[in-house]
């Protein structure tokens, strides 16, 4: 605030906008209201007439026009972007075990904290002990979900992702919006697959050269 | 004292000091893997490597190097100063040191972080160390790069169990050799040495052995990176989730500060960590004590109990108090507790000699361990010194004591806090009553007819007295469970249920009442201090 501005009210700076003109038909309201039906009679020919001759675009497929677009959702259904956000899926290592290794990263970034991980650990002697962890819980509770898509980001290993292309479903309890790792693991992504892009080379994969020292090369 | 320069700033030293050492002290971290203040000097890891300006009159040091240009990528000719590793280099009057303001230093250590990393798995999300790591944070602070290299790293034994404790894994290893010298200077028992050469280089147990000496979680401690995980903490918690309380050990009389690391979410104790008192443990604790926090969740009353049958709080107050009324105070023995904080014990001191007006003191502890002369004492309860402060005018009696006087049938009551005990107490069934105050189940629980659950060290704020009275405080981590209190509450509950004047709200109230002299207080004057209330309570 300037200190040296005189009291009193400021002056308005601004273009003054017109008036609408309330002339005579518009005042008795009985013209105005037969130009818009008449608007509304003439869509609802036009697009009558181009639903029964089968003229009007597809809304799923193509570009969406003017005049009526009509989804009949759930048969019909407008295809999703690509970077769709749905219910996430847990990526499986290609021995079918989860790839999470339950580092908790996730469940760090994700803003409504509905990720619940309990890390294990493989025992000595089990063929997937290179892989050291895994996640013997991992609950998401997909009602705190706000489908950020952070936990993705925050994944070092790969093993959430959001490419499921479902959204979450409508339930009739809450207990059902719970899911849990056998289920966060039964998804498949929209290319059908379970597995991740992840490259990582880990002890407990078939190439690898091995987690004892014999193994080492050396 | 003398000074040195450190980046322009003037720091003393002591005649003796590396520079490392110096600016430890005057509060500068100089970045470093394998220097530890309580360890020798090892100047294997390069990361503290600082310049140092020649001496009055004599050129700098400057070595021939060919540097690379990063436009053209032709190598041409140029000179760099000599660096010298700050932990072993000692300090002398008026030397001129650059640590962060010198372009070749932060330039080596980029370069040797990325040395570092060259064969680092990065496997950071299964890593334990993950988030209190010096390979992250150093990587974040002077290098910041992706990796240049891309071979195949060269691979060692992952998950190798070192013994009882500790995990090791050869490719997180930075070779730093702390552990080794700790097993050699500090643990008196070289298990641990280095195989192979260069980056083949990895730590191994001697053939024959584990590593299973007193001190193997204090191995994992000291490393700087994920090589050592305990098999206690390993995959339980992330760091990141956890806070850090200011503890004392609860293992033994040396009183060992530490951290009681917890997790305010769902609070539990996850871990005790060393906190360094150069007075008492220095850097250091051992194995009993590091795996004695789990005590704060293993063999706890979390309910008051009268008989058998569990019940609510304020119905055990009452039953505790009913049970002392009105009986004759020759006949009713105090027993404090070694194993408690000094305003625990000088609750009951003062429900017992004010009010009660007994003056049958007993005191009941852990029974005798072995001591090794490194940090174990032999007397395995952190506050018996703190017991025989208070009592000075009368110290209290033994346990033995205390059964021969029930077996005489001298006694007929007794208010005990905490439930450990150093021989059988079998005699203490004959007892009329016995009101307990304790956390933790133990022998003298079996023969409670009313139970109050006190809260434990990690849940209440108490000072304990280590064995050369050096009195310290052990803050609370972890809110009490269900109906625990910290026992001088309850134990000033019963005191006003019986009609005593101890309206304490708060620890500071105990405290204002625990003169110095506590122990040679006279009958009544505690109490006088503590009628009178301090109004500003609520």
């Amino acid at each position: 605030m300037l200190i040296n501005q005189p009291l009193g009210p400021k002056k308005v700076v601004g273009t003054p906008i017109p008036r609408p003109d309330r002339n005579a038909s518009v005042q008795t309201y009985i013209p105005e209201i037969a130009k818009g039906l008449a608007m509304t009679m003439a869509h609802f020919f036009r697009n009558t007439k181009e639903m029964a001759l089968g003229q009007r675009n597809d809304p799923t497929i193509e570009s969406i026009s003017d005049g009526i677009n009509c989804v009949s959702y759930p048969e019909q259904r407008r295809p999703y972007a690509e970077r769709f956000r749905g219910v996430h899926r847990l990526t499986h290592r290609a021995d079918g075990s989860p790839r999470c290794v339950a580092c908790l990263c996730c469940s760090t970034a994700c803003p409504a904290q509905c990720i619940h991980i309990e890390p294990a650990e493989y025992p000595v002697g089990d063929s997937r002990r290179g892989y050291e962890r895994f996640p013997a819980r991992f609950v998401i509770d997909e009602l705190r979900c706000v489908f950020c898509g952070f936990c993705v980001e925050a994944c070092p290993c790969d093993a959430i992702r959001m490419d499921t292309g479902i959204h979450a479903a409508p339930y009739d309890s809450r207990e059902q919006f719970i899911f849990e790792k056998d289920l966060l693991m039964s998804f498949k992504g929209r290319d059908g697959s379970q597995l991740s892009e992840n490259p990582r080379h880990e002890p407990g994969d078939p190439t690898h050269p091995g987690v004892t020292r014999e193994h080492g090369g050396h | 004292m003398p000074t040195f320069k450190l980046d322009d700033r003037e720091i003393p030293f002591e005649p003796g000091d590396t520079i490392i050492q110096a600016a430890h002290r005057a509060g500068i971290d100089i970045p470093h893997y394998c220097w530890h203040p309580g360890l020798s000097v090892a100047a294997n890891c390069r990361m503290c490597l600082v310049e140092i300006g020649p001496p009055p009159g004599r050129p700098a040091m400057m070595l021939d190097i060919l540097k690379q240009d990063p436009k053209t990528g032709e190598y041409i000719p140029a000179k760099k100063p000599k660096l010298q590793p700050a932990c072993q280099q000692r300090v002398a009057e008026g030397m001129e040191v650059k640590s962060e303001s010198s372009e070749h230093v932060s330039e080596a250590r980029g370069a040797v972080q990325e040395l570092l990393l060259l064969n680092h798995p990065v496997d950071c999300p299964i890593c334990d160390q993950a988030g209190e790591c010096r390979l992250q944070d150093y990587w974040l602070q002077h290098q910041g790069k992706g990796k240049r290299m891309h071979d195949e790293p060269v691979h060692k034994p992952k998950a190798q169990v070192f013994g009882p404790t500790i995990v090791y894994d050869g490719e997180r290893c930075i070779v730093c050799t702390r552990c080794v010298r700790f097993c050699e200077e500090v643990a008196k028992d070289p298990v641990l040495d280095v195989r192979e050469r260069g980056n083949l280089n990895e730590i191994v147990v001697s053939p024959g052995r584990q590593l299973d000496h007193g001190y193997t979680l204090m191995t994992e401690y000291v490393c700087p990176v994920g090589a050592l995980t305990a098999t206690d903490f390993r995959f339980k918690a992330r760091v990141w989730f956890l806070r850090s309380a200011r503890s004392v050990c609860q293992g033994c009389a040396t009183g060992c500060n530490a951290f009681l690391d917890y997790d305010p979410r769902n609070e539990t104790v996850y871990r005790h960590r060393p906190r360094e008192n150069l007075k008492v443990n220095k850097y250091w604790m051992c194995d009993e004590g590091m795996l004695d926090y789990a005590r704060a969740h293993e063999d706890r009353f979390i309910n008051a109990y009268v008989g058998e049958d569990e019940v609510s709080l304020e119905a055990g107050v009452k039953a505790a108090a009913k049970a002392l009324k009105g009986v004759d105070p020759e006949r009713v023995a105090i027993v404090l507790s070694a194993q408690h904080s000094s305003e625990d014990n000088f609750a009951l001191l003062t429900l017992a000699r004010d009010f009660l007006g007994s003056g049958n003191l007993f005191i009941s502890g852990n029974a005798e361990g072995e001591g090794d002369g490194v940090l174990k004492h032999a007397d395995k309860n952190p506050n018996t010194k703190g017991v025989e402060q208070l009592c000075s005018t009368t110290p209290p009696a033994s346990m033995s004591e205390l059964l021969e006087a029930v077996a005489a049938g001298k006694i007929t009551h007794a208010v005990a806090l905490g439930s450990a005990a150093p021989i059988d107490v079998e005699g203490l069934s004959s007892l009329k009553k016995l009101v307990l105050v304790s956390p933790f189940d133990g022998a003298l629980a079996g023969y409670a007819d009313v139970l109050l659950p006190a809260a434990t060290w990690a849940e209440s704020t108490g000072t304990f007295v280590n064995f050369a009275g050096l009195a310290q405080e052990s803050e609370r981590a972890v809110r009490p469970e269900q109906d625990a209190r910290p026992a001088w509450k309850l134990i000033a509950a019963v005191g006003r249920e019986l009609g005593y004047a101890m309206d304490w709200q708060r620890l500071s109230d105990v405290r204002l009442a625990m003169a110095p002299d506590a122990g040679a207080a006279v009958a009544g004057s505690a109490a006088a201090e503590v009628s009178a209330p301090t109004g500003a309570a609520e």
